[in-house]
């Protein structure tokens, strides 16, 4: 019987636009998620953690070679709406409650719940050594969404094979002893492979945020506290109005369209590359 | 411009339906003149308004309600998806009827005040009535969010609802028994909160509410607390601690509410977590 | 009547390296960051406190200059994979 539910909340994710659908079991989180971030936190009696992945950027936009297109670009968020129709059809059909799980950070970096472990648990994807993304070994980078739900489904286990490193990769590691992403990134990101597995990664969050979010939120915030601390008017007007606080601006108001602002580290990833290929 | 087509009322509340909508209704234009002040009537907004379509839904499901997560009501917001259907509506009715249809816009006109209000809007289309906490409360699926299309087409109007949601029956045993409500005992305007009111029988009669203090606990994180902390920075003459205010969790968190406004447009939902009338009907495991 | 919380600049100071170091800012893939309640509890802090060293801290560690390299490296980089793209359009692998 949970078979058959979990199928069609399955199906109905898939048709609102998820490009993949995954379940985990709420007691699964317990292992790896430190009290207060578990679903059960947030929805006394989980029992499920439905988790969508949707489609990122347009294998066009990964072509473009102005990297400020794919900054503003951003993406549909289809995800989201897959979750919310699972949803929907969950408490409406089934009668059991389920809630979009809270993925943006409320507390500086840190969100109630993290999207990147739930798509872990729920076999859509691994650990990369490129910021510890989610790779689909299919689609490589996607964007996740989940609900948590009072349903007992059926959990899709984790990867049995982790999707990073790609073949590709491990054979470069072995030649000359870095990856795609381990060369582009060495700001950011550091680790070795042995075995065809990672076996050491190490990824520094807020330089990358510099990167990822160069303008938005952090940048923002950088750039008003020079102004604040400037005592000399002139200066302090060149800086209200210069290039970079514009643009922090502008994110904050078009932020959908900037929510990631640096793709080098997947722009060089294999996974996933063949549906980037087009004519 | 064209005759409205026999059954357009219909169709066009079958087509919200289908949008999404939980609930539609239409107000007829010239009945807000009694209640909204000049400047913000359906006719101010578009010149000949006949009718008003007013569609409810999006509102938190029966899990957003039990769920314990502070963030979740308060970062996971739907409000949005009503505002689609309202969209969608205002295209039908121009390219489907051929009159003129203008979307509500769910911002503000001046400072707190909306161009046309829509809880006023969903009391007229006869949608539900303002309970003793403030928001409309549905009937059948208690408190909702809301969108409005003002048009030209003299659509079939709806009668105001005629029995209220609130109070609720328990809530008036409530009264009955210890002198107060759910909502007025969670948020007390004489003890710090916003609402203060009383039971008359089957009526509830609200006697204060403080919308600026409603407003720190709804938009916590927003425009106006942007604006508190900017001023608190500006008036710090230490640099070390002007630092603490702009890269601090109040700053970050109201930044991100700010960005990400479309889910963080309501912060407090204790007076309805607490409202029997609020949740709808149905009983969920 | 609470009051708005000012974290102290000095213990900012006093705990921001420690506690940047236990969350989850520097990351390693086989062990989790801790929480902040984890931190304070360990810090001998209270969890709003480790709360808002921590916040500031994401913002403070790395100078505005960085966001201005950040600029920089994504223009080269993008460059580069575009002109290595379009001298083999059949990449496929690194």
């Amino acid at each position: 019987m949970a078979g058959t539910i979990t199928a069609a909340v399955t199906s109905i994710g898939l048709a609102a636009g998820a490009r993949v659908v995954g379940v985990a079991a709420a007691e699964a989180f317990r292992a790896g998620v430190p009290e207060g971030f578990r679903p059960e936190d947030i929805l006394p009696g989980a029992k499920s953690v439905v988790v969508a992945g949707g489609d990122g950027p347009t294998a066009g936009a990964w072509r473009c070679p102005d990297h400020r297109v794919m900054e503003i670009t951003g993406y549909d968020l289809r995800e989201n709406v897959a979750v919310h129709a699972m949803c929907d059809y969950i408490e409406r059909e089934q009668g059991h409650y389920a809630v979009q799980a809270p993925s943006l950070p409320v507390h500086g970096h840190e969100p109630p719940m993290s999207m990147m472990h739930a798509a872990e648990l729920a076999g859509l994807g691994s650990r990369s050594l490129a910021a510890h993304i989610i790779l689909n070994p299919e689609y490589g980078l996607l964007y996740y969404a989940a609900l948590i739900t009072t349903l007992p489904l059926d959990p899709t286990p984790p990867l049995a094979e982790p999707a990073c490193p790609h073949p590709g990769c491990t054979a470069m590691y072995k030649r000359i002893g870095t990856t795609p992403c381990l060369r582009v990134c060495p700001a950011c990101l550091a680790g070795t492979v042995k075995e065809k597995r990672i076996e050491t990664s190490t990824y520094d969050r807020e330089k990358c945020h510099s990167r990822a979010q160069t303008y938005g939120i952090g940048s923002f915030q950088k750039a008003l506290l020079e102004i604040v601390n400037e005592d000399d008017p002139a200066r302090r007007r060149e800086q209200i109005h210069s290039e970079f606080f514009t643009k922090s601006i502008q994110s904050l108001g078009f932020f959908r369209d900037s929510i990631a602002q640096c793709f080098e580290c997947m722009r060089v990833c294999p996974v996933g590359r063949k549906h980037r290929k087009l004519k | 411009m064209s005759e409205l087509p026999t059954g357009a009322t219909k169709t066009l509340k079958a087509s919200a339906l289908k949008a999404g909508a939980s609930v539609v209704g239409i107000a007829d234009a010239s009945a807000f003149d009694a209640h909204a002040p000049k400047g913000h009537r359906p006719d101010d907004l578009l010149p000949g308004a006949r009718t008003v379509v007013v569609v409810g839904g999006a509102q938190p499901r029966a899990g957003d309600w039990v769920a314990t997560s502070p963030w979740l009501l308060s970062t996971m917001g739907t409000t949005e998806r009503i505002q689609g259907v309202g969209r969608r509506l205002a295209q039908a009715i121009e390219s489907e009827f051929g009159y003129y249809a203008l979307f509500v816009p769910p911002g503000t006109a001046s400072g707190d005040a909306p161009f046309l209000s829509l809880m006023l809007a969903a009391e007229l289309a006869g949608l539900g009535s303002r309970s003793l906490a403030g928001p409309i409360l549905n009937r059948e699926h208690g408190f909702m969010y809301w969108s409005a299309v003002i048009t030209t087409a003299p659509l079939q109007v709806d009668p105001p609802e005629a029995v209220p949601a609130c109070p609720a029956p328990s809530c008036r045993e409530m009264w009955e028994r210890e002198g107060t409500t759910p909502c007025l005992r969670v948020c007390p305007l004489d003890a710090g909160g916003c609402l203060s009111g009383r039971l008359e029988g089957a009526r509830a009669v609200r006697t204060g509410y403080d919308a600026a203090r409603c407003n720190t606990r709804v938009h916590t994180h927003w425009v106006g607390g942007f604006q508190k902390v900017l001023e608190e920075t500006l008036n710090e003459p230490d640099r070390d601690k002007r630092k603490m205010l702009v890269y601090g969790d109040f700053m970050t968190r109201t930044l991100w509410a700010i960005t990400y406004s479309s889910t963080n447009i309501a912060q407090c939902f204790e007076c309805m977590r607490v409202c029997p009338a609020a949740h709808g009907l149905r009983e969920m495991r | 009547m609470t009051s708005f919380f000012r974290l102290d600049p000095e213990v900012y100071a006093r705990h921001k390296d420690e506690v940047l170091r236990l969350s989850n800012s520097f990351q390693t893939i086989d062990a989790r960051g801790c929480s902040d309640r984890e931190i304070a509890e360990r810090l001998g802090l209270d969890e709003r406190t480790v709360t808002e060293i921590r916040v500031v801290a994401e913002r403070d560690v790395y100078p505005l200059d960085e966001w201005e390299r950040a600029i920089e490296f994504k223009r080269k980089a993008c460059t580069e994979w575009s002109a290595a793209a379009l001298k083999r359009p059949d990449l496929k692998e690194p």
